[in-house]
């Protein structure tokens, strides 16, 4: 007898055997690779190389770029792929429910982007030995970085996936997770005229403050923003003094400190694949 | 209670496409039953319904005694499928489609056995699908419904893409599973195929059925033959009534058309209309079953297997990340 853990497992498995297959999947991966060479290489040429550059650059663009780049290529055609190749009626013609297929879906995708990360960061050590073999290397922060790296990279799988779910085309899947990307990354935690300045804008048009620890929670309200000011949980603030962040203190309100940074990507992760599956159960497949 | 059961099944796209209309449907267990009709008659949206791919706008459907929507999973756990516009994993290999179906199936077979069955190459079978011809995807679709041994084959199209030996190995596993006392549900555009394998057809014409009855009754019914006078004058008093077999006789302006029961009875006819007019040209047809079946679809059944028909959109030319 089957199960429901052991078919959602079966489909997990079945995806990511054919999805690894594909390279394309892998270019982001190398990308991330070559940024993170990059980092420490540059570090070798420095008066005195620091580990936290590194990270710090990582950090930058990882979370403008590349990973949201390796998590929605490795996802956005998760489903909508399936719909538009015919290939779904071989998985769901199966007796998996579609939570099942939502599930396994969102495991061999996830997968596939911890996978790639992990490679990616351990490859960085070999980097780190090479370049700079002087530079005191901090694995228990290294570690940690690749955990919540990982999580953002989960959170845009999450989001993929929904988009994956809610569209029948692989044209409309790629505008979806495009526009996402554009809205909640570029817009909201980087153009003049995010959330955060539009705020701002109002409280001066009608004289109400909005106090910096409220702003700072709309800018960590998208998942690019949590992981930016995520930082926090790693980057000592010795550093982050040199770099002109501010640093972190313990009287701030709780919901702008680095442990709630997690739990808003968690909530990345959870919250889109629920509105993915609930529009996928009664999607028209036919 | 039947393997397929619909009441007032109705599915409508939009405001304007009723693709089912109000349809009843009982396929009894343990028979092969054929769903004929023309493309776009409303057979695959049938079919959809029942594997819950889209859901009825009204009326309900029952497979295996469970019904449609609520219960598809567990449904799915007792058939096998063969789907029009089958898709494969292009990345995957034969052997592996059929290792995920027999892990969710929770069976234990062979995939090896499968593979062999269906008449695809062992080799063939550890190679990507995304390789495949539309014939070894067909084969590989077929291994995939059988995993499990299920008590209802549902096969839509099955025969598009194959060539003629192909169809023949197919219909030979179809009347092999039958006789295991497995019920086929078999949807076709192609005419001598149902009559190759079913028991009962049912004929999709427009959303609705047009008709469900025996092919051998069918047959029966297409058995007639049929001739047309053009006479002179159509006398007043024709007496063709009397003569045994003749089933119908209708007059218009100068011709006399005689529906016989079986073809022997048409010389008697001739002669008779030749006794009581002056006969111009005399027109005589037998009605096959194909006629039948044109006449209950409004003529758009194709009568020969044409190429790209069906699932002509999976050449495998294209590749799908996903």
């Amino acid at each position: 007898m089957s199960t429901v853990g052991s078919r959602a497992l079966s489909v997990a498995k079945v995806d990511f055997l054919n999805v690894r297959r594909a390279k394309l999947v892998w270019g982001p991966v190398v990308l991330y690779t070559i940024f993170m060479f990059l980092f420490f290489w540059g570090q070798s040429n420095a008066d005195s190389p620091d580990f936290y550059a590194v990270l710090w650059g990582l950090i930058g663009i990882g979370g403008v770029l590349v990973v949201p780049l390796i998590a929605l290529v490795a996802a956005y055609l998760s489903i909508a792929g399936e719909v538009e190749s015919g290939s779904i009626t071989y998985s769901l013609g199966l007796p998996v429910s579609r939570g099942e297929f939502v599930a396994g879906k969102f495991l061999s995708r996830a997968g596939v982007v911890v996978v790639g990360i992990v490679v990616s960061f351990l490859l960085g050590i070999l980097a780190g030995f090479v370049f700079v073999p002087g530079m005191e290397f901090e694995y228990g922060d290294y570690a940690l970085f690749v955990a919540v790296t990982s999580l953002y990279g989960l959170a845009y799988v999450s989001v993929a996936l929904a988009i994956s779910a809610m569209t029948a085309s692989r044209s409309r899947a790629m505008s979806g997770a495009i526009g996402f990307f554009f809205l909640f990354n570029i817009v909201w935690n980087f153009l003049p005229v995010g959330p955060v300045q539009m705020l701002e804008f109002l409280g001066d048009q009608f004289d109400v403050e909005f106090s910096d620890s409220f702003l700072e929670l709309v800018f960590s309200l998208s998942p690019t923003g949590a992981y930016l000011n995520s930082s926090q949980l790693l980057i000592p603030d010795r550093f982050l003094q040199t770099v002109g962040g501010a640093a972190s203190s313990p009287s701030d309100p709780f919901y702008i400190q680095g442990w709630f940074m997690l739990v808003i990507m968690a909530g990345w992760v959870v919250v889109p694949m629920l509105v993915g599956y609930w529009r996928f159960r009664t999607a028209q497949l036919g | 209670m039947g393997a397929i059961e619909t009441s007032g099944l109705t599915k409508r796209f939009g405001e304007s496409v009723l693709a089912v209309d109000d349809l009843d449907l009982t396929v009894e267990e343990g028979e092969i039953f054929g769903f004929l009709g023309p493309n776009g008659a409303g057979k695959s949206t049938t079919i959809n319904i029942l594997l819950d791919f889209t859901q009825p706008t009204e009326g309900s459907a029952s497979v295996l005694g469970k019904d449609c929507q609520r219960e598809s999973r567990a449904i799915r756990e007792r058939i096998g499928i063969l789907p029009e516009g089958f898709g494969v994993y292009e990345r995957l290999t034969a052997i592996e489609h059929l290792q995920h179906a027999i892990s969710v199936k929770g069976t234990d077979e062979d995939p090896d056995a499968l593979v062999d069955r269906v008449g695809l190459d062992a080799d063939d079978a550890r190679r990507p699908a995304g390789d495949y011809s539309t014939g070894m995807r067909q084969r590989l679709a077929l291994a995939i419904a059988l995993v499990g041994d299920p008590d209802l084959l549902m096969l839509d199209e099955p025969s598009s893409g194959l060539d003629p030996k192909g169809m023949q190995e197919i219909r030979e596993i179809i009347r092999e599973e039958a006789d295991d006392g497995t019920t086929v549900f078999f949807s076709s555009h192609i005419l001598p195929e149902v009559e190759a394998v079913c028991d009962r057809v049912g004929i999709m014409n427009e959303g609705q059925l047009a008709t469900v009855d025996s092919l051998e009754s069918l047959r029966d019914e297409s058995g007639t033959a049929q001739v047309e006078f053009e006479v002179e004058a159509v006398p007043e008093s024709l007496a063709l009534d009397d003569i045994d077999g003749v089933r119908g006789v209708t007059v218009g302006d100068s011709r006399i058309t005689v529906t016989c029961a079986d073809p022997t009875v048409k010389i008697e006819v001739i002669r008779a209309v030749d006794r009581q007019a002056t006969i111009r040209d005399v027109l005589s047809e037998e009605t096959s079953l194909e006629e039948l079946f044109n006449r209950y679809t409004g003529g758009a059944i194709q009568t020969e297997s044409e190429t790209g028909s069906g699932s002509g959109s999976d050449d495998g030319t294209e590749e799908v990340v996903a």
